[in-house]
């Protein structure tokens, strides 16, 4: 902490010289008049992202994810020239995005593909597999997606809570069975969130996007943001009314709601996508995975005996609400505003949410007595949940 | 400890607040605010801040110019044989290297004779004497394969003309009478056809034909991707020119139309005419015509003569009822305007 003016400026200067020759080196490699990289031939690339039906109107969002700057020439319906409109302009930067309108005469439930042709003659497609009328905000279907959320998030979570007078009762080992199960069925959420955001990111981002990169930078990032968050929670947990138990069930609440933020992103896009029966089928298999949400949250909140009656009713809905919630968020960003970047983001957030809650609750265990993890309990904890989690997936 | 702590979440803070930019402000383009207007096959009115690109309904040149080619016949530098057989001349340039226009705002690598695609349309007179000084400023070897009858020596499949200036005289008698193509015949084949090096090659009969307003249509049609498939087809290269180019004829006057098909990677083509038949005579060897159609199915280098008359003005389409190949491109319009000879039709027809 003593350190003198000069040494504190050396300190400076050594870390900002090294610095400064990198910056040298790429003036000298890209900037003006280099031309020691000028070789070998950039290919033009763009990625239709989006396509929505509105009458007698198809609007296609597409972006350069190219090296180069690209002109948007043609547009084509199932590869038949239209003439189309381009918002504002058909000259595309690197990464710049337009909005094509090809007015079209579309039918409702049936295929199409959408081509967009470049001033070089290359034509780049995207596939919808059932045409349907955007989804347009209106109340009702605010409502409506409302109420999905419910019944997709907070209400499956509000019964896996109680079982939290059961697991109250239940031995030692027992106990340390339901949180290793908490693992397990946390395990494979964090995967699937991972599987489902490289799965968008291959149908619907650029290769240029690096997505599955891009997963794994923010599921790192999130994991270490809530770790670090998280055990300030528990640090400050010591000397507030929080206990321990209940700063980590309200992690884990937090965990799973960004979770349930995906899901209810998955069925919002999959009710705008016009896959109406499609997501029926998601929000009955949700409705039944996510019950055993409830448990994972009331597995470490079941060890603090020190809280009323009363409080502990208010935290269960409380942490129910948290958890579940989301889900009503997701299914209105999904429904009204779908873009796959930023689910791919939320889903990858909600990965890295998901270990960090492992991370913790694997502590809790070894604090709790079992140093190695490989207790029968815990051992057979883990496996039964992440069967568990398989077999009611294959529902959705 | 504290400042490291701090800096973490800045970091975090900072990062997460650059992702939901991207996420919620998709970076569009500087806006321009005039409002436009076009109007689609179904009639509905669009209106756009935006730019319009349409190649099937918007006035637009290129450079290549397909009007100009359809009525433009070569009959070269003319000599005669003290036998008083005549000379026909030509001089044709192969090159490799252009960048053309062929739709508005595509690009793509040309192959061309004399700078265009097709190549200039060669006319002569059967029992002419052609000879072609056929020069390759290409980086390829190129050649001209001529269909018709010839010596083998003129064929122009193993005299590979060697690239950057060189030269090859093809000599030959015109014949047979009719429509033929001629195209280069290097290897890779395909590659030499798909580019554009190709023309069309008419021999008149001696006694000639009946006077009429005649033209040369080359159905082509272009891969500018390279996947195997066109992207774009044509009567004359430029996709949808004649639909907003539409071509002026006039009622009661005969019309002749020298149709080659080009066509590759497709395994036909064809050609149908609204509003009337026409008269149909493949390769144009014959003097009488074989069908009386408004439909014909053309192989690749099928080709033929067609003859017909309007007698009705107004507007009428011709395309391939291979509908997608008119629906991108091969698709054009007869403009049919009252002949002044005729005073019949005074009457409208339609709406």
């Amino acid at each position: 902490m003593a350190l003198s003016e000069t040494s504190k400026f050396k300190v400076i200067a050594s870390g900002v010289i090294p610095f400064a020759f990198v910056v040298l080196m790429m003036l000298y490699i890209f900037g003006p008049g280099a031309d020691l990289l000028d070789f070998g031939v950039a290919l033009p690339e763009v990625t239709i992202e989006k396509v929505d039906f509105f009458d007698s109107e198809i609007q296609t969002t597409v972006r350069n994810t190219g090296p180069i700057p690209v002109q948007i020439a043609i547009a084509d319906v199932n590869d038949r020239i239209q003439p189309a409109a381009v918002e504002p302009d058909g000259f595309l930067d690197r990464y710049e995005t337009a909005l094509v309108r090809i007015p079209f005469e579309w039918n409702e439930s049936e295929p199409y593909r959408i081509g967009i042709t470049i001033d070089d003659g290359t034509r780049f497609e995207k596939e919808i597999e059932s045409a349907a009328f955007v989804l347009e905000f209106t109340p009702d279907l605010a409502i409506f997606f409302a109420i999905i959320g419910t019944y997709v998030g907070i209400i499956p979570v509000m019964i896996g809570l109680l079982w939290l007078p059961f697991i109250r009762k239940i031995s030692k080992s027992k106990y340390h069975f339901f949180l290793a199960l908490t693992v397990g069925l946390l395990l494979f959420l964090g995967i699937d969130a991972i599987e489902e955001a490289i799965e968008v990111s291959n149908e619907n981002l650029a290769g240029s996007f690096n997505g599955i990169l891009l997963t794994a930078t923010v599921v790192v990032i999130s994991f270490i943001g809530l770790y670090y968050a998280g055990q300030k929670l528990i640090d400050r947990a010591d000397y507030s009314k929080l206990t321990k138990p209940v700063a980590i069930a309200l992690m884990i609440a937090i965990g799973i709601g960004l979770h349930n933020f995906g899901e209810g992103l998955a069925i919002g896009a999959a009710v705008g996508l016009g896959s109406i029966a499609f997501s029926t089928f998601l929000i009955v298999g949700f409705a039944l995975h996510n019950t055993t949400e409830g448990i994972a949250i009331a597995g470490p909140l079941s060890k603090d005996k020190t809280l009323s009656k009363k409080s502990l009713i208010t935290k269960l809905i409380g942490f129910g609400l948290i958890a579940g919630s989301p889900a009503i968020f997701g299914a209105w960003i999904g429904g009204f505003s779908y873009s796959p970047f930023s689910s791919v983001i939320f889903l990858a957030i909600g990965a890295g949410a998901i270990f960090q809650v492992i991370v913790v609750i694997l502590r809790l265990i070894r604090e709790e007595g079992d140093k190695n993890l490989s207790g029968s309990s815990v051992v057979a904890g883990i496996a039964i949940g992440m069967l568990v989690m398989y077999l009611t997936s294959i529902l959705v | 400890m504290k400042i490291t702590r701090s800096t973490l979440m800045i970091v975090l803070l900072s990062v997460t607040i650059g992702l939901s930019a991207i996420v919620i402000f998709p970076n569009f383009s500087d806006a321009e605010s005039e409002l436009k207007t076009f109007i689609t096959h179904s009639g509905k009115v669009i209106r756009t801040t935006g730019e319009v690109i349409d190649p099937l309904y918007t006035v637009s040149t290129v450079e290549f110019d397909p009007m100009e080619y359809l009525r433009e016949f070569h009959y070269g530098t003319v000599s005669k044989l003290s036998d008083g057989t005549t000379v026909r001349e030509y001089t044709i340039i192969a090159e490799d290297d252009k960048v053309m226009e062929v739709s508005p705002g595509v690009f793509y690598n040309v192959w061309t004779y004399n700078g265009t695609v097709p190549g200039p349309t060669i006319r002569a007179t059967e029992g002419d004497l052609l000879k072609i000084n056929f020069i390759n400023n290409g980086s390829k070897e190129h050649t001209i394969h001529f269909h018709g009858i010839h010596p083998a020596g003129m064929d122009g499949v193993f005299e590979a003309v060697g690239p950057g200036g060189g030269k090859f005289v093809y000599e030959f008698e015109a014949g047979p009478v009719g429509v033929h193509p001629y195209h280069c015949h290097v290897m890779p084949l395909e590659e030499h056809i798909i580019h554009g090096l190709y023309g069309v090659f008419i021999v008149d009969p001696k006694e000639g034909r009946e006077p009429a307003d005649e033209m040369v249509m080359v159905l082509n049609g272009l891969d500018t991707d390279f996947d195997t498939e066109n992207n774009f087809y044509a009567a004359n290269t430029i996709p949808f020119y004649y639909q907003h180019h539409p071509i002026q004829i006039n009622t009661n006057e005969l019309i002749r139309v020298y149709v080659v098909n080009m066509v590759e990677f497709d395994p036909i083509n064809n050609f149908h005419l609204h509003g009337n038949l026409y008269n149909y005579y493949p390769t144009g060897t014959d003097m009488v015509p074989s069908f009386y159609t408004d439909m014909i199915t053309l192989s690749q280098t099928e080709r033929g003569i067609m003859e017909f008359e309007y007698t009705y003005p107004g507007k009428y389409l011709f395309h391939a009822h291979k509908v997608e190949f008119s629906e991108k491109g091969w698709v054009g319009i007869f403009l049919v305007s009252d002949n002044a000879e005729s005073d019949e039709s005074e009457t409208e027809y339609g709406t």
